[in-house]
């Protein structure tokens, strides 16, 4: 068996996508507050493409992120962005940019002063222009000259993130960026975060609702306990779990037959007829495969549909959490 | 942008002190002493020397003993309390500024809101009841005081609105017990209060002018003023290079 430990001590996601140059390593990077440890000895590295932070609350995804913006340092370890330390100097931040959790914007200003606010601290040569075009990005431009104080969440939520992409940052770390937002407003913004990731950006994404990131992320980080549990991409995970069963739907013409041919099988330790089909469990999900093919054609029952149910992130995270 | 003032960041901070009420209660401040004298003018009639005890004792304990700290604790610790405490901070800090840049520019920016404030409490009443024994001089005397006295408390006060989340209670215990009683009774304490170097720094700028009993003598104000002065900045400036965003941020 391989265990999370041997899978994720020292990771690399997306090494072939770096035409960017944009990188962000942690190595060996642990923080403590007082006598609680927060992150327990982390090493990855990012390169461009979308990754999914995950982890149950109190995990240290909050940590490692505001690690990465070099708002704190590490009790150990080295966190670096593009081979120099992020708390080294401000000017990482030309190049990186946060969207914090908290909801908090200045709400005496208006959605169109805090981005251009954010664009005149960047020294944008034409912040105006600069503004306009992260407005109608995220989709505000007809509340842009409202108070903040007067927006929903998910407003917020949107212009927190156009003041962070105003300056067209090659590392975007976003800290539950969907809260508040409803689901059109999640498309827009994961198709925008597709695009800025197909462009070569590195973006971070710590976030709770994992079917979003099921969709949106290529690679996923799983912190539990102030570890990095696993890392990679998460149905990869799962198929390297090999403590764990697979779960399968089959359905096909004659299901209850083929239970009782499934149970001669030495792979497959559980079968359940279910109304919409047969559920099988196995340990060897390769061996099973092949020999469920073979086992139907010499009973001759034709298959209809093999589906695994377990391998979704959110299964995966679970197996994770509850190790 | 000039050197470590940032324009924005000072933009950003002046909309800060003056939003919501706190804009109305600086023009009360500013006008709370026209309208006192206004109503001395009314109602007493004792001839110039009664004009002068009254405007000197508005400015010394009402505009400089009162409202230069009270406004200097608000402007102080609201320019980096109120963001410490909605987190609103985090924005100026992910950003490619020097965060000494953006120490500076908040304390020029309190400093400025804080003698914005006390200049009309001080040269509206000089104007009211000018005179031969309220001149012009001795009113803009009062105001290098208490220019010098701003420069003082914010420094002080920013300090304690990065050092701690009840900065505001903090410092007004502080006005109120140690400004307000504890120097006045005992004279050791004197050589420490701010209030009395912005005395101290008036007297000496009126030419004779004003004369006010007991005063600190001008090399302690200038001795204690600028180690007060570096050792808030400086302090400050550390802090805030070495702020760390807490997790609940």
């Amino acid at each position: 068996m391989t265990t999370t430990a041997d899978l994720d001590r020292s990771s690399t996601l997306s090494p072939a996508t770096t035409s960017s140059g944009a990188c962000v390593e942690l190595r060996n990077v642990s923080r403590w507050y007082g006598n609680v440890v927060a992150v327990n000895d982390v090493s990855f590295t990012l390169h461009s493409g979308i990754t999914g932070l995950l982890g149950p609350n109190g995990a240290g995804k909050t940590t490692i992120l505001h690690m990465m913006a070099g708002l704190l340092r590490p009790s150990v370890g080295d966190v670096l962005i593009d081979g120099a330390a992020a708390t080294s100097s401000p000017q990482i931040y030309r190049r990186l940019s946060l969207v914090p959790e908290r909801e908090a914007v200045q709400p005496f200003l208006s959605g169109y002063e805090f981005v251009r606010t954010c664009a005149r601290l960047q020294s944008l040569p034409n912040a105006e222009e600069a503004t306009r075009n992260a407005i109608t990005l995220v989709d505000l431009a007809e509340a842009q000259h409202r108070k903040i104080g007067t927006y929903s969440k998910g407003m917020r939520q949107r212009i927190k993130i156009a003041g962070a992409l105003v300056h067209d940052p090659m590392i975007l770390l976003l800290d539950e960026p969907f809260n508040g937002m409803d689901p059109r407003q999640r498309l827009q913004m994961m198709d925008l975060l597709r695009e800025l990731a197909a462009k070569g950006r590195v973006i971070v994404i710590s976030s709770h609702i994992l079917e979003e990131l099921d969709d949106l992320a290529t690679n996923v980080l799983v912190m539990v306990a102030g570890r990095l549990a696993a890392s990679g991409h998460f149905r990869e995970i799962r198929r390297l779990m090999t403590d764990r069963p697979h779960t399968f739907t089959v359905r096909s013409s004659d299901d209850r037959r083929l239970a009782s041919a499934l149970l001669t099988d030495p792979t497959v330790f559980g079968v359940e007829l279910t109304t919409s089909g047969l559920v099988v469990r196995t340990t060897d999900r390769g061996a099973m495969t092949r020999g469920l093919a073979r086992v139907a054609r010499d009973a001759r029952i034709r298959l209809v549909e093999i589906r695994p149910i377990d391998e979704s992130l959110e299964s995966v995270f679970s197996y994770l959490v509850d190790r | 942008m000039s050197g470590p003032l940032n324009n924005t960041v000072m933009w950003l901070t002046w909309r800060q002190l003056f939003a919501k009420r706190r804009l109305w209660l600086a023009i009360a401040f500013a006008l709370a002493p026209a309208f006192f004298t206004l109503v001395f003018r009314l109602l007493a009639d004792d001839g110039p020397s009664s004009e002068a005890t009254f405007f000197g004792t508005l400015i010394r304990e009402i505009v400089i003993g009162t409202l230069l700290p009270l406004a200097a604790l608000i402007f102080g610790t609201t320019a980096f309390g109120g963001e410490v405490d909605d987190g609103t901070l985090l924005y100026l800090l992910v950003k490619p500024i020097p965060r000494w840049h953006v120490h500076a520019s908040k304390l020029v920016v309190s400093v400025l809101s804080t003698i914005a404030v006390v200049a009309p409490a001080i040269l509206i009443p000089g104007l009211l009841l000018s005179g031969p024994d309220v001149t012009t001089r001795g009113a803009v005397s009062y105001l290098a005081g208490a220019a010098l006295g701003a420069l003082l408390y914010c420094t002080v006060f920013l300090a304690l609105g990065l050092a701690n989340r009840r900065a505001l209670v903090i410092g007004l215990l502080y006005v109120v017990s140690f400004e307000g009683i504890l120097s006045r009774s005992l004279p050791g304490f004197k050589s420490l209060s701010i209030r009395e170097f912005s005395l101290a720094a008036a007297q000496a700028a009126s030419n004779g002018a004003i004369v006010i009993e007991g005063s600190v003598s001008p090399s302690t104000v200038w001795w204690m003023g600028t180690i007060i002065l570096v050792a808030a900045t400086y302090w400050t400036g550390f802090r805030l290079v070495r702020y760390e965003v807490a997790e609940r941020l």
